[in-house]
């Protein structure tokens, strides 16, 4: 390290300084605001932390599931979408790396006309960074103008982006895995798909997994959110108890979230140590 | 060829614990798509056909439907659209974004030293002290709560709880990349070359001191990286999380919605993914910048 990085570097942090405070200067975030709220509300959510509830805290019409076996059956909700949308934008994800893999469609692998893979090419380029610029919310928005509420369409939001951030990965893999096994095929008459799928696909398997896996993590987290739209996921009854004003049962909500996403967060780390050793 | 197909074959992994996550992966897909309702439409097609083609037909200007087709006259409806809200909101998404990764990444990266091991035991790996099991585990615990919860849902609470202003929302980005920033810096305080730490502890220098001397300096593009890496979902974060009712890029695509002016939604929609891609831009040019000066 010389000298002169640590003063490009001391630059960076006192640019980000500057723009720390034009931000807060901006949305006039004054850190005195947040002492004078009324703490009343506050000290009452925050203190049923330590004890969430473990029954419901308002009348329910008899018959009506216990508590945690409702927020288990929203949390299976919330994993249903996020498996379902996994699957779609994986195929997807698939597809359209391989469309979007420069090798294969303008470099050494291409087959086909030229004109028309270049073309091809470009246009799944934009259109996967298009659609990843997206939010899932905001295509979830999109939907339900179109659609109406329909669990299709919210598993649609969910996977688009999803779709457009693994073609992008899975393109990007794909440019970078060794490429002797694929010339090997190639040279003794292989398409351009039979490379993809025999050679290319399979080398990129582990890193493809683990990056699968690391995205269905980001998938639940976006379908608990969805029930803040009306889908029966974890969100939906986060936003009804808080409505409720029925802190502890949120508290019982938040936990659960919390459990899935460590579990399948562990769950997800592990396979990529097992992948890599 | 059959010598190599072999060899692949050979090559292929043979943990059963990824196998069996790849079953249980595979299975639970499979499962969604048979058992779930979401090939089953709830109202009938023509229906839906109906509303679909209501939708396309109203992403046409309201305004210039009648008129006949010219470029000019979208520009104009396009430009009437920004200086009324267009360019306000996309400042305020900005300045939300921008506010949130400085909080995050001060708060993110000062958690990160009491979470990793190695700090909190004195840059010595063999002895793990009591110092460590108090601090390293709660804080670990809390990133992962931090994390786990989406900005969406922090945005949610914290809007009622602390009234209609910008905090909520940067309050609410910021816990949940706290969490990220907090484990992926952590993890790159542990897996530092320890020599250095390890000579300067040593020769008696406080933990503090290593932190500064030895860990602080060589970890610091690292930071950075994550820095500029977690901005962008920020910006893009930031854009929706205005749905809850502050007055960012997502307020006016709600307010459209409700109002059910399609036109301006898309066009406000695609505003956004304007926004995100100018950051998704700058942030990869800094990142490269960052690593060439590492």
């Amino acid at each position: 390290m010389t000298r002169n990085n640590t003063g490009q570097r001391r630059v960076i942090i006192i640019t980000l300084g500057i723009a720390g405070i034009w931000a807060a200067t901006t949305l006039k975030l004054n850190p005195s605001d947040l002492l004078t709220s009324n703490t009343a509300i506050i000290q009452d959510f925050f203190s049923r932390a330590l004890s969430p509830a473990l029954d419901y805290e308002s009348q329910v019409p008899s018959g009506t599931d216990p508590l945690l076996v409702k927020a288990l059956g929203a949390a299976w909700q919330t994993i249903l979408f996020a498996a379902a949308a996994t699957g779609l934008s994986l195929i997807g994800g698939l597809v359209f790396g391989f469309l979007g893999s420069s090798s294969l469609m303008i470099g050494s692998f291409r087959g086909g006309t030229k004109y028309v893979s270049v073309f091809l090419y470009a246009t799944v380029r934009l259109l996967m960074t298009l659609i990843r610029s997206i939010h899932e919310l905001l295509w979830a928005v999109l939907f339900l103008a179109a659609f109406g509420i329909s669990e299709l369409a919210a598993v649609l939001a969910l996977a688009l982006p999803c779709t457009g951030i693994l073609a992008k990965i899975f393109s990007e893999l794909i440019d970078e895995t060794p490429r002797s096994a694929a010339h090997a095929i190639q040279g003794i008459g292989g398409s351009t798909i039979q490379v993809y799928f025999f050679v290319l696909i399979p080398q990129a398997i582990p890193d493809l997994l683990a990056y699968g896996f690391y995205r269905f993590e980001c998938l639940l987290r976006s379908s608990a959110v969805l029930g803040f739209f009306g889908y029966p996921t974890l969100g939906f009854y986060i936003a009804a108890s808080f409505e409720n004003l029925n802190y502890g049962e949120v508290w019982s909500y938040l936990y659960t979230l919390f459990l899935m996403v460590a579990i399948v967060e562990l769950w997800s780390s592990q396979l990529r140590a097992a992948l890599k050793g | 060829m059959k010598e190599q197909l072999k060899m692949l074959h050979k090559r292929r992994s043979k943990n059963i614990f990824v196998r069996l996550s790849l079953v249980i992966m595979v299975l639970l897909i499979g499962y969604t798509w048979i058992s779930g309702d979401f090939l089953n439409t709830s109202n009938s097609f023509a229906q839906r056909a109906e509303n679909i083609e209501r939708f396309l037909g109203e992403l046409q200007p309201y305004e210039l439907r009648s008129g006949t087709f010219s470029i000019h006259s979208y520009l104009s409806w396009a430009k009437a659209i920004m200086i009324e809200k267009g360019f306000q909101a996309m400042h305020l998404t900005l300045a939300i974004s921008v506010a949130a990764i400085v909080l995050s990444g001060i708060w993110g990266n000062l958690l990160a030293i009491t979470a990793a091991q190695n700090f909190t035991s004195g840059f010595n790996r063999d002895d793990s002290r009591l110092s460590s099991i108090l601090l390293t585990s709660p804080t670990r615990l809390l990133l992962i709560f931090l994390r786990a919860i989406p900005e969406y849902v922090w945005a949610f609470l914290f809007l009622s709880l602390l009234g209609p202003s910008a905090w909520p929302l940067v309050l609410a980005l910021a816990l949940h990349n706290c969490g990220i920033i907090g484990k992926l810096s952590a993890e790159v305080i542990e897996d530092l070359p320890e020599q250095p730490q390890i000579s300067l502890s040593s020769i008696g220098a406080s933990r503090l001191q290593i932190m500064l001397a030895a860990v602080l300096p060589v970890a610091l593009p690292r930071f950075l990286l994550f820095f500029f890496y977690r901005w962008e979902t920020c910006l893009r974060e930031a854009t929706v999380l205005g749905m809850l009712g502050i007055v960012s890029l997502g307020f006016w695509i709600q307010d459209a919605r409700a109002r059910n002016f399609y036109d301006e939604m898309v066009f406000l929609i695609l505003l956004g993914a304007f926004l995100v891609i100018i950051g998704d831009v700058i942030s990869t040019l800094v990142r490269a910048y960052v690593r060439r000066i590492s």
